[in-house]
């Protein structure tokens, strides 16, 4: 009886130290790219921060923690930035971060998908984001291509040359910490 | 005399192309920001060439078509090209890799208007 005790408090305690193991954390390498496109232009954010605890294995202990520097935004004409970062668009000033922090990863096909909060111009929305992981050693690459609507986040104005869509393409280096 | 105005446009447009040269370095060095990647040294050549070119072939067609006063409406006409044409590097998309677009009209806006100086 006993034993059978003392089984039993070894499995629940070996479950919930799987529940609550933190997943493996990467460091994000300055190789990154994030990409942006619409109907009608295009460009990237230069600058982006954050944590990322990822273990294909332990998906309930895995977490994003991203930011993107609004001011950073390059559509390689000076004009377009200018314009991208003003009130009429990002307002780079008073949102100066654009911010994604997850709250579930769920294995998806071959890749996987992240739900979380995207906050954008001081909107915050739920959304979910498909990504691929690819490992190698201790480097790996987060890498997804996703759609954003900019009238859910009230940037810029309705209609106009750039179309709602926004197409988002990430790939993320990182290393093991 | 077409010729003479030819050769005058090819002398004017190397000139021009010399200055827009040395303008490239001296803003190059004293602010950090090099476009040499994307105005290119042929490029700057041709274009100003061509442009004295162009401008020989104008004055020569003036020249026929008014008989007189023909210089001051060249000189007219050649500034509003000129100032017209500086559209062209502030509506100019950069490759998404270059640093510092926001400096890139501050090198070939003055470019624009060395044709028509020389």
């Amino acid at each position: 009886m006993k034993k059978i005790i003392l089984s039993i408090a070894a499995l629940l305690t070996f479950g919930a130290v799987q529940a609550f193991t933190i997943s493996q954390s990467w460091q994000m390498t300055n190789a990154y790219s994030i990409k942006f496109s619409s109907s009608s232009s295009g460009g990237i954010f230069k600058t982006c921060s954050g944590t990322i605890l990822f273990d294909e294995a332990n998906l309930g202990g895995s977490a994003f923690n991203v930011a993107i520097e609004v001011a950073s935004i390059n559509t390689g004409n000076a004009m377009m930035n200018k314009h991208a970062k003003s009130a009429d668009w990002f307002d780079a000033p008073k949102y100066p971060q654009i911010k994604f922090a997850s709250k579930k990863i769920v294995k998806a096909g071959s890749g996987y998908q992240v739900t979380g909060d995207l906050e954008m111009h001081g909107i915050k929305k739920e959304v979910t984001l498909p990504f691929v992981f690819s490992g190698k050693g201790t480097a790996a690459v987060f890498s997804g291509s996703f759609s954003v609507k900019r009238s859910d986040f009230h940037i810029g104005e309705a209609g106009g040359e750039v179309g709602d869509d926004i197409k988002l393409v990430v790939a993320i280096p990182v290393v093991k910490k | 005399m077409f010729k003479k105005l030819l050769l005058l446009g090819i002398v004017s447009g190397i000139m021009a192309a010399v200055a827009s040269l040395i303008y490239q370095k001296v803003y190059a060095s004293s602010l950090g920001a090099d476009f040499a990647a994307i105005v290119k040294i042929p490029g700057i050549f041709i274009s100003c060439v061509l442009g004295g070119v162009l401008a020989a072939v104008g004055y020569w067609l003036l020249q026929k078509w008014l008989k007189t006063k023909t210089e001051i409406v060249f000189n007219l006409l050649y500034t509003i090209i000129s100032f017209a044409s500086i559209v062209g590097p502030f509506a100019m998309k950069l490759p998404l890799e270059a640093e510092m677009p926001e400096l890139f009209p501050g090198l070939t806006v003055p470019m624009h208007f060395f044709p028509a100086l020389a």
